[in-house]
């Protein structure tokens, strides 16, 4: 899968760059508009990763361009603009996601996927995870073949561990998805329905179901 | 009175009925003068008619020849005039029969005067001197009273129908100037975060009007540039701190990745990610802050019934709480419609509520009370911790001021949740204060918002996506 980063930040992008080739993308950088157009009319991209403060123009207008002559590759913006507003704004010009900074590389790589799932439209409606199952249509939890009775809240929460099985999520995608609130605030309940998840699921081989990943968020093991 | 235009109309109306008031009174005097100057030629052109009668040689006349020829010249008169001669030493020598025997009373040094004089009313008296008599002939001044009540009674009607037409026309002038400030105003209140480049148009007459327009036009060009200031810092901060910050991040976990850290380096680069974190929400809450108080934040504004928002935040709250050990108790009177936004109000709520869950004492219990009446929608959070003294609840919504039960504990706040509550409460035309708990202990932070109860028709919004500016 080939990934364009345009990213004017020299050391961010080399970062991006290295961070998204050791999860196993090709990615092609540009530092600027024009040096994007250019890679963009060359050769097609899975996904792009659009900052928008560049050099010689911004990032909005440079998207308006792209969806305006065709090109529909799905596009996360990356930007240090947070407000809501300027969320809307990128979602309304035809991004497909907004990422602010500072960022965990593993929420961009979370993202990424999500993004990448969603286009290729298939969508699983049950997911099975250690003994665990859940059935997205009729909303039930079992584990080890027993039903886990869940509060809606807990089964939102859930349920995007089992998407992501395996991968660290960060605090404040989780909070962004079951709260729609992309702010911190809702970090100490978090905590608290984390703790509670984990009290209904106790694995039996010892290896506790959820990490804890300091400063990052969780991860479903 | 409320408007400009009404009151100049009623201060026009009054000034114009006024003026006409006082020159009607004036001509009321004028012409009383003027009628009673008439009565006196009566008087003087009925004494020349006698002193013509009795002849050069009067003075050789005995009274009683006297008394016939002026009664033969008079009587016919007598309706008109009263007359009276009297000689010195020698007593009356004549009375008009209409006169019945008295005598027209003398007021002594003046010629001329005004007098009441029984049945016959207010008779206006002139004394002639005819040696060696004193001839004095007076007319009755009712008919002069008729005129000048009529006189009075038209200009009563004038003066009501001047009034009257006085303020419309007052109101039809008013309105006519005051055009173009009504013009000004609509813009003005037009102008809002989002079209701040508008101006109001200003009119091609050098006068007041244009002067105010242009004075106006000025202050908005000052607002304007203060207001794109904040928002041009705001993104310059955002920009400024937070690539770095994520350069921080990404290099801190690639080296967390590496697998080269053991035991203390991890956690030192545990930490570092940790602060990245706090910094990072400190930055968003100061930004936060600074469009605040800038007006700079566009809230997406609609009516809801809070018991929706309520309910579905108790069952956060009451998680929340019982896993402190806490007991949380809700309760929402009365139903109406509120304007807000859902997530902001969220957001101060979780903050009230984590604020009581950690100033509570072990087993305390936290209660978050909403209720609608006639305009207003007020939730009120109280805990029974140690409480604020009443000098400082105002300063517990102040930047960086932590509560003192927060510094105890081990949670430890930004110290800006409250000014951000504070905020957003002020984005929402409401307020938010602090309050002594019912108990002894305790503190109870609520806050109002304006409201609709049920069953009133509520206006349409003007604008869904509504600019507090």
């Amino acid at each position: 899968m080939k990934i364009l980063v345009v990213e004017d930040q020299r050391r961010l992008g080399v970062l991006l760059k290295q961070g998204l080739t050791e999860a196993g993308y090709t990615v092609s950088h540009a530092g600027s508009c024009s040096a994007a157009r250019d890679a963009l009319c060359e050769s097609s991209y899975g996904a792009i990763v659009l900052d928008l403060g560049l050099p010689d123009g911004d990032g909005i207008e440079l998207l308006q361009q792209w969806r305006k002559s065709g090109f529909n590759e799905p596009v996360i913006i990356l930007s240090a603009r947070d407000t809501l507003q300027d969320r809307i704004k990128g979602l309304d010009v035809g991004a497909d996601d907004y990422l602010p900074k500072p960022f965990s590389m593993q929420e961009l790589l979370a993202r990424l996927r999500s993004l990448l799932r969603r286009q290729s439209s298939v969508k699983d409606t049950v997911l099975e995870h250690r003994g665990i199952r859940v059935d997205l249509v009729g909303r039930t939890v079992h584990f080890n073949g027993a039903p886990v009775d869940l509060t809606s809240r807990e089964f939102a929460l859930f349920e995007i561990f089992m998407q992501n099985a395996g991968r660290i999520l960060t605090r404040s995608l989780i909070c962004e998805t079951v709260w729609s609130s992309p702010y911190e605030v809702d970090a100490n309940l978090l905590d608290v329905y984390m703790s509670k998840l984990r009290a209904k699921f106790e694995p039996t081989d010892g290896k506790p179901l959820f990490k804890t990943v300091r400063g990052v968020g969780y991860q479903l093991q | 009175m409320k408007s400009i235009g009404a009151r100049l109309a009623l201060w026009y109306a009054a000034a114009a009925t006024a003026t006409l008031a006082v020159l009607f009174v004036a001509g009321y005097y004028l012409l009383e003068s003027y009628l009673i100057h008439g009565l006196d030629l009566l008087n003087e052109s009925e004494f020349n008619q006698i002193k013509a009668h009795l002849g050069p040689d009067y003075q050789a006349l005995s009274p009683a020849v006297i008394n016939d020829r002026i009664r033969e010249t008079t009587e016919f008169a007598s309706v008109l005039f009263y007359i009276n001669i009297h000689g010195r030493d020698i007593g009356t020598i004549f009375y008009s029969s209409n006169l019945r025997g008295a005598e027209i009373p003398d007021i002594k040094g003046k010629r001329k005067y005004d007098i009441e004089f029984g049945t016959a009313g207010l008779l206006r008296v002139a004394e002639f001197i005819l040696p060696p008599y004193d001839v004095i002939i007076a007319t009755p001044e009712k008919q002069l009273e008729g005129v000048m009540e009529g006189y009075a009674e038209v200009c009563a009607a004038l003066l009501a129908i001047m009034l009257g037409l006085s303020v419309a026309i007052g109101f039809g002038l008013s309105r006519v100037a005051l055009q173009p400030v009504r013009l000004i105003r609509e813009t003005a209140s037009r102008i809002g975060a989002n079209n701040l480049n508008e101006r109001i148009p200003v009119p091609s007459s050098n006068d007041e009007i244009s002067h105010l327009a242009l004075l106006l036009n000025a202050m908005f060009d000052r607002l304007e540039t203060s207001f794109k200031h904040v928002q041009r810092f705001a993104a310059d901060a955002s920009h400024e701190l937070k690539t770095p910050l994520s350069l921080i991040r990404l290099h801190a976990e690639k080296l967390l990745a590496s697998g080269s850290l053991r035991g203390e380096g991890e956690e030192e680069i545990l930490t570092v990610l940790e602060e990245v974190t706090r910094l990072n929400s400190t930055i968003d809450e100061l930004l936060f802050l600074s469009r605040a108080e800038g007006r700079s934040i566009t809230l997406d504004l609609a009516r809801h019934d809070p018991a929706a928002l309520l309910a579905n935040f108790s069952i956060d709250a009451q998680v929340l709480a019982e896993s402190r050990g806490l007991h949380f108790s809700y309760s929402h009177e009365g139903s109406g419609n509120a304007i807000y936004e859902p997530r902001w109000l969220r957001r101060v709520l979780l903050n009230l509520v984590s604020n009581a869950v950690n100033a509570s004492p072990p087993g305390g219990r936290i209660r978050m009370r909403s209720s609608i009446t006639e305009s207003l929608w007020r939730v009120s959070l109280e805990d029974e911790g140690p409480g604020v003294p009443a000098a400082d609840r105002k300063r517990i919504f102040d930047r960086f001021v932590r509560l003192q039960s927060d510094s105890g504990a081990g949670h430890q706040g930004s110290g800006l949740g409250l000014a951000i509550c504070r905020g957003i409460i002020e984005l929402h035309h409401g307020q938010l204060y602090a309050e002594a708990g019912t108990g002894e202990r305790g503190l109870r932070v609520v806050f109002e918002l304006p409201a609709q109860p049920a069953g009133v028709q509520a206006a349409p919004l003007q604008n869904p996506i509504e600019t507090v500016a």
